[in-house]
């Protein structure tokens, strides 16, 4: 039990910084901050769709890392 | 209401008229006309003119029998309610999610076409700061829609139809003579045809602003749907006349590319000289400002409708104490204009509304037939003329629109449909997770999670050998095992839970 707690702590943890990180990249993508559109090579016709699976795996992201979160802390 | 203070046939043609006529126009010519059916195009708008005014009948009869406020989200609850209504009221909002954040960037494209005139170099400074220009266009906005603000709908129908007619007279000293409006027979013409019509679609769409508004017509019954083919004969009629001249006025080929000003700009020039550029940039402004606020208080509408039912969050039905108005509904509503406005890309946009809009009409059609079925008795003061023949051809129709975009492999429309996908399934995942018993919610709601991210996870890790430059490679593949971790982790712990 012991270890998987551990395990949801580290994965969790992880899960929520990398859901932050490619919502901060979404913002970056959309405002063009430091011309990451030319830097990633980003067509202008599959900026929306890069947003929204952006958007999602970030949304997703999170919410699971705070589900493990949860988990780790005794919550649930 | 009562029945004196409410309003007749004029006034139901000019709200009819005042929903559909607006910054389309502006923004969606000009793809249809230089990059997919060039002059055919013309036709393309009067094919969907045709496919609105079969829609409509369906619509005129459910306004009819059902003369309350909510709309599509209303009928589809009579006749089918949980999921189905569920999933209307939610396109409903991505529709207009996704036209408000088109009449956002029209904005900006406009007010940078009316800069051009005067200062070249300030058009510039529009241009490329299209995406804050935008942010502070929707902040604004949110002030006046939480305030309550009331719209112009008869001036600036007015002001539209003098415009165009000014136009319409002006060209008349011109000989006009489009080549190719009829679409080419061939495979490939026709799919284009379709596409084009999907495209230009949303033009129409906004006419079902007056079936909403039935309540507060009189004699709804007759009315609403003479009003409804009045008014959408005559935005035929209009609309095919404009791009006729502005066809006509820009040919294509040769230099221009419509990459420098939009069509309808273009030829507004053309025609009418410097003035004619500054009356139709003006009038883009003022059409994009009033559909974004539009945009907002349908959203919100839609969603306080949707919460009241109890398929979203309460928090969304919080109203303002001092201007009663629902202000968490409004402002969650602009964040999505935002956030898909600040793209900027109008035909990614234009494709998203008309899907959007093309599902709800088929979801319309459906539910006749099924009140048709269910509900024999129910007294309809309109009966959709042909039936069956109607609702099915709409519902044909619709789906044919879909499709052809697609078929068509314009990248535009597929990362279109892609989105509008996945909102659905979005959709779906939430009308299960809310509507399942409370106690194994939050277990649930973690099974589906941990899903999606096993699943998100598994592609990253298939697909970043493809698609990611190689200064991404570690730190996808390191996403990926992470995402596909944590599925397998809140999968293990919930299941066993459900069970």
């Amino acid at each position: 039990m012991e270890i998987r707690r551990i395990l949801s702590a580290i994965i969790g943890i992880a899960q929520g910084v990398i859901g932050v990180l490619f919502g901060v990249l979404a913002v970056m993508l959309v405002l063009n901050l430091t011309e990451v559109q030319t830097v990633f090579n980003v067509p202008p016709e599959l900026l929306p769709l890069y947003l929204l699976i952006l958007g999602l795996f970030s949304v997703f992201s999170i919410i699971s890392g705070f589900f493990l979160i949860r988990e780790w802390q005794g919550i649930t | 209401m009562t029945d004196e203070k409410k309003h007749g046939l004029l006034s139901a043609i000019i709200m009819g008229l005042g929903g559909a006529i607006g910054f389309e126009i502006f923004a969606l010519l000009n793809y249809a006309y230089f990059d997919l059916a060039g002059p055919s195009m013309i036709s393309a708008l009067f094919f969907c003119g045709i496919i609105n005014l079969v829609t409509m009948l369906s619509y005129s009869e459910l306004s009819a029998s059902i003369p309350e406020v909510g709309g599509e989200y209303t009928y589809t609850k009579v006749a089918f309610g949980g999921v189905i209504s569920f999933m209307a009221g939610c396109l409903r909002w991505l529709a207009s999610v996704f036209g408000g954040a088109l009449a956002a960037v029209v904005f900006v494209n406009q007010l940078g076409v009316l800069f051009s005139v005067f200062a070249p170099s300030i058009q510039d400074l529009v241009l490329v700061n299209a995406s804050l220009l935008i942010i502070g266009l929707v902040v604004i906005l949110i002030f006046l829609a939480i305030r309550g603000v009331e719209e112009a709908t008869t001036f600036i129908v007015a002001a539209f139809l003098a415009i165009f007619v000014i136009f319409l007279a002006m060209s008349l000293g011109y000989t006009l003579s489009p080549q190719n409006i009829v679409p080419e027979a061939s495979g490939n013409g026709i799919v284009i045809f379709f596409a084009t019509t999907a495209y230009l679609f949303p033009m129409f769409v906004g006419m079902r602003a007056l079936v909403a508004g039935a309540p507060q017509i009189k004699n709804p019954g007759k009315n609403v749907p003479r009003a409804l083919i009045i008014s959408t004969v005559l935005l035929t009629i209009v609309y095919f006349a404009v791009a006729y001249v502005a066809v006509g006025a820009v040919p294509i080929g040769g230099e221009v590319t419509g990459d420098e000003l939009p069509l309808l700009n273009l030829a507004a020039s053309t025609i009418m000289g410097p003035v004619g550029a500054i009356l139709f940039a003006l009038a883009g402004i003022i059409a994009s400002v009033s559909s974004v606020g539009t945009a907002m208080t349908v959203q919100s509408s839609i969603l306080g409708g949707m919460s009241r039912d109890g398929y979203l969050p309460n928090a969304l039905l919080k109203a303002h104490k001092r201007f009663g108005t629902r202000y968490v509904a409004i402002i969650a509503s602009s964040l999505f204009v935002i956030f898909f406005g600040t793209s900027g890309a109008v035909e990614f946009l234009g494709y998203a509304a008309s899907f959007g809009s093309l599902l709800v009409f088929a979801l319309v059609n459906l539910s006749l037939i099924q009140l048709r079925r269910k509900m024999p008795r129910l007294d309809r003061p309109f009966k959709a003329p042909f039936y069956p023949l109607t609702p099915l051809a709409g519902i044909v129709m619709s789906v044919l629109l879909l499709t052809f975009p697609v078929v068509l492999r314009d990248v535009n429309a597929e990362s279109a449909l892609l989105s509008s996908l996945g909102m659905v399934a979005i959709v779906l995942v939430t009308y299960y997770l809310r509507m399942v018993k409370r106690e194994v919610d939050f277990n649930r709601l973690r099974v589906a999670v941990g899903g999606i991210c096993f699943g998100a996870g598994l592609t990253l890790i298939v697909l970043t050998p493809v698609i990611a430059p190689p200064s991404l490679f570690i730190i996808m593949i390191i996403a990926g095992l992470v995402s596909i971790l944590a599925g397998i982790l809140n999968i293990l712990v919930s299941a066993r839970k459900i069970d």
